[in-house]
């Protein structure tokens, strides 16, 4: 498979909101309050949003995350992604994916990527290529 | 991106069903009639009866696609696979691509994201995995070369 580096995200978090065992697996919400991207084609800031994790009975968390990136020159992008991730084997990886009317980013649109997701202190660290 | 190949699965289908214009573009499905898979790690057959792919052509020409199908082990395993992709290229090839004809798959953008559920045992390693897969459309139906995010 051929990728090239689309940005690096990093976000920051608030407190859980824990809800719960629901019929899915024990449910937190990671709610988003900032961070940045940067990369070669578009860089900015993180306005906000959550991650929905899901953990299974296995010990592996499934991730469900929607957030607004705001580009340096003040284009909206929706952004979201489902991903795994799975301590116990140091495996965390996302299938990102954009929306956006931005014409200068009108490319996101039309673009499969995927992320390897670093778990840091103040938040986690994704590094996101495009599928070539 | 490190990657290893998961599998190649070729699926055949048959004559797309038009739905029409709905509010987010112009939606067809496509029922899957069977096919096959086969990786290092698995191989087997694609089951008919749940099996299509409902495709979705939105404003911008790019063509959305969400495929289930179930698969079947060779040891009688039974995998959901679900999958999200995008297909766009230049009008002439988009074109040939829908006149049935023979395209190079390097002149059209037609990649997915894979994502599959078992409870076969062999097979547990496929819940927790983040695939990517390359499309290559065929009169008979596409061929998938996926591959495993490592």
């Amino acid at each position: 498979m051929n990728a090239r580096p689309l940005m690096r995200l990093r976000l920051t978090t608030a407190a859980t909101e824990a809800i719960g065992p629901t019929p899915h697996g024990m449910l937190s919400i990671f709610p988003i309050t900032g961070g940045s991207f940067e990369g070669e084609r578009l860089r900015g800031i993180v306005l906000g949003g959550a991650d929905w994790v899901t953990a299974g009975a296995d010990g592996t968390f499934e991730l469900d995350l929607r957030v607004t990136l705001e580009t340096d020159d003040s284009a909206l992008i929706h952004m979201t992604f489902t991903g795994v991730r799975d301590d116990a084997n140091h495996y965390f990886r996302t299938l990102p994916r954009f929306e956006t009317a931005a014409p200068k980013y009108a490319f996101l649109n039309r673009l499969l990527a995927v992320g390897i997701g670093e778990g840091h202190r103040d938040g986690p660290v994704h590094t996101i290529e495009e599928i070539l | 991106m490190n990657t290893r190949l998961l599998m190649i699965l070729r699926v055949t289908v048959a004559t797309p069903r038009s739905i029409g214009a709905v509010p987010h573009g112009t939606r067809r499905t496509v029922p899957i009639t069977g096919g096959d898979f086969e990786g290092p790690r698995l191989r087997g057959s694609v089951l008919p009866g749940a099996s299509a792919d409902w495709l979705l052509l939105r404003a911008d020409g790019v063509l959305e696609l969400d495929l289930r199908a179930t698969l079947r082990t060779d040891d009688g395993g039974l995998i959901a696979m679900r999958s999200f992709g995008l297909r766009h290229g230049p009008p002439e090839v988009i074109e040939a691509l829908a006149r049935g004809e023979a395209v190079d798959p390097a002149a059209y953008y037609f990649r997915t994201t894979p994502r599959f559920e078992t409870s076969h045992p062999a097979c547990a390693f496929l819940n927790h995995l983040i695939t990517v897969a390359t499309g290559d459309r065929r009169a008979e139906g596409p061929i998938y070369t996926i591959h495993e995010l490592l």
